[in-house]
């Protein structure tokens, strides 16, 4: 019995008409972007093994995944992510390539998500990596087009951190590993009870009144000053100075409203090595944008290479696009059997003169006048049995 | 201007969260006579409540559609999803404890044990944590019930006084986890709203401070 054959499965969907519309002209827009940047585009199966997501540093649990096998046993998934499927790239076909390369993707990633929370399985991205360049420039590059990449859409913010400084605080407190993982979770999720919970022991160590004190770290330039003056070690220090340059540097290009600076942004940490941001949109209750510098990704795959990228989730962008380009409704072109090839030469004329037509599939010209009303068509052209073309007046 | 929407629990939450609002000097009156309205104003702010069920405030968060919520962590704990909890509420306290027929050990024997609770989740990574495998029984109401009637050989629930359970013959035989209200934020909120949020959020931090136990 057929019971699943009419619906789609939950969290995925039907794209119709305007909605296609809008996501051709996010993904149109983001993609010639990166393509006036330098940035190349590349494919990668939608099919991937197992083995390149299973023990990756970015962390995607099995449970997440959708799984299938081939036909010799062996499990493979939905790419739950584009970024790693590149990095393989980078480590295999791409590795004698000279570095920097630049490279943009748009294609869906699959993510088993909790039932019933109304959250797409099916998600469309359009990213980019810089892979091979480490310097303050590629960073500099990065958040730049990010930023760039929102404002072509909409009113957006951008929070910039940077691990080390984290990493830092965490490194110098005395902990196994599996606390400081609680720690770091909590402070991602800005959970000031929890968080002076766990750090109790510690008492009045510098280091954890520092991360007690990091989920509050957020804000503009004031940030820097207390994130210094609570921390006084030279990686950190270092960190500091690195993410405040490329603040300012982003300030000077006119941002200085749409950038704001969290610290306390740790989210995989394990995988981020460098700068972490986000992106928001108005109106969209989660981040649309998320990247930052991931140097130990690739040596995963065998060949180390800094690399630095992000990815954009379009579909809450497509959702605000307001102003789709209208378009004007086709003229119908109706003809008798023996004049098919007539109207085909003639719809090709129209398209040639920029007007979009279609073929009428009825079989007298009264039915095909009924098409058109039906339709909200207002123009008909009638292909007579002699071979000449006449417009013809809606009743 | 978009108004900044404030999603509080129904039922055992809601006195204590208005009284709170009350107590930093927000006018609450349209909450408490809220009729049959669903968004309710506070007036001369930018502010308006949402009353919801525990589940929904947490959804409500998550999704941004409420940039702030007040819910019990057994919800949080339960329902999970990505916010910010930014506050212990210091109210609706309580625990999360395995609870077992008085007397009985409960760790005994090698067979598989079956659990009854409302609480699927929290049961569920309990026993992950502790690598044992259980059996667990979704119940919708009294899950005192469960063991009594010979359904389980616990259960995992709320526990407040802990009467309930011994006037069942029940007695605690683990806590997992504190319970009280917490102050959730939407990370988009948060960020994007960030200059009429955070003052409220401080206010509130304020105010805990000053009223610690």
């Amino acid at each position: 019995m057929k019971r699943y054959d009419k619906i789609t499965p939950e969290g995925t969907r039907d794209l119709l008409f305007e909605e296609c519309a809008a996501q051709d002209q996010v993904v149109a827009a983001l993609s010639g972007l990166f393509s006036r940047r330098g940035y190349r585009k590349v494919v990668t199966p939608t099919l991937e093994f197992y083995d390149v997501f299973a023990e990756s540093s970015a962390h995607f649990p099995q449970e997440n995944m959708y799984k299938l096998c081939d036909h010799a046993g062996r499990l493979m998934v939905l790419r739950p992510d584009c970024t790693i499927p590149i990095a393989r790239l980078a480590a295999t076909r791409l590795k004698d390539s000279p570095l920097p390369i630049r490279l943009y993707y748009a294609e869906n990633v699959y993510r088993v998500e909790h039932h019933l929370r109304g959250r797409a399985s099916e998600i469309f991205q359009c990213g980019v990596e810089l892979i091979g360049a480490s310097g303050i420039l590629s960073d500099l590059e990065i958040t730049q087009l990010a930023a760039e990449s929102l404002e072509q859409i909409g009113g957006y913010r951008m929070e910039l951190c940077h691990i080390g400084y984290f990493k830092a605080l965490i490194d110098s407190l005395e902990a196994d590993d599996g606390l400081k993982e609680t720690i770091r979770q909590e402070i991602e999720e800005k959970n000031y009870a929890a968080l002076r919970d766990v750090l109790e022991p510690f008492g009045d160590a510098p280091a954890a009144k520092a991360l007690l004190y990091l989920p509050r770290l957020f804000g503009g330039e004031e940030v820097f000053d207390e994130a210094y003056a609570l921390f006084d070690h030279p990686a950190a220090r270092q960190s500091l100075d690195y993410l405040r340059e490329i603040y300012q540097e982003l300030r000077t290009l006119g941002l200085e409203r749409q950038v704001l600076i969290d610290l306390s942004l740790v989210n995989e940490a394990d995988y981020y090595t460098g700068i972490i941001f986000r992106g928001y949109f108005d109106g969209v209750g989660e981040p649309v944008l998320s990247g930052g510098r991931y140097d130990n990704l690739i040596a995963e795959f065998g060949e180390a290479r800094p690399a630095t990228g992000f990815g954009i989730n379009v579909e809450p962008l497509a959702r605000r696009m307001e102003h789709i380009r209208h378009t004007q409704p086709p003229i119908l072109v109706f003809c008798p059997r023996e004049q098919f090839a007539q109207a085909v030469r003639h719809i090709r004329r129209l398209g040639q003169q920029g007007a979009a037509a279609e073929l009428s599939t009825a079989d007298t010209q009264q039915e095909a006048l009924c098409q058109a009303k039906e339709q909200g068509i207002q123009r008909v052209h009638v292909i007579t049995p002699e071979g000449e073309i006449k417009e013809v007046e809606l009743p | 201007m978009k108004p900044i929407r404030i999603a509080l629990t129904k039922g055992r939450l809601e006195e204590h969260s208005i009284e709170l609002f009350e107590r930093l000097g927000y006018d609450c009156r349209a909450v408490r006579e809220k009729g049959r309205r669903l968004i309710l104003p506070i007036a001369g702010t930018n502010l308006e409540v949402v009353l919801a069920k525990a589940a929904d405030v947490v959804t409500y968060v998550e999704n941004g559609v409420c940039d702030l919520g007040v819910v019990g962590k057994d919800t949080i704990m339960e329902h999970g999803g990505t916010f910010y909890e930014v506050a212990d509420l210091g109210f609706g306290k309580c625990r999360f404890a395995l609870a077992a027929p008085k007397g009985k050990d409960f760790y005994a024997g090698y067979q598989t044990k079956r659990i009854a609770s409302k609480y699927v989740r929290v049961a569920h990574s309990f026993f992950e944590k502790k690598n044992m495998d259980v059996d667990i029984v979704k119940i919708e109401g009294s899950v005192e019930l469960a063991p009594i009637l010979g359904l389980s050989d616990g259960i995992v629930d709320i526990v407040e006084t802990g009467t309930t359970l011994r006037e069942n013959g029940l007695e605690v035989v683990e806590t997992l986890a504190q319970v009280s209200a917490r102050l959730i934020v939407n990370i988009a909120s948060l960020k994007l709203r960030k200059a009429e949020i955070e003052p409220l959020l401080t206010q509130i931090e304020g105010y805990l401070k000053e009223n610690q136990p």
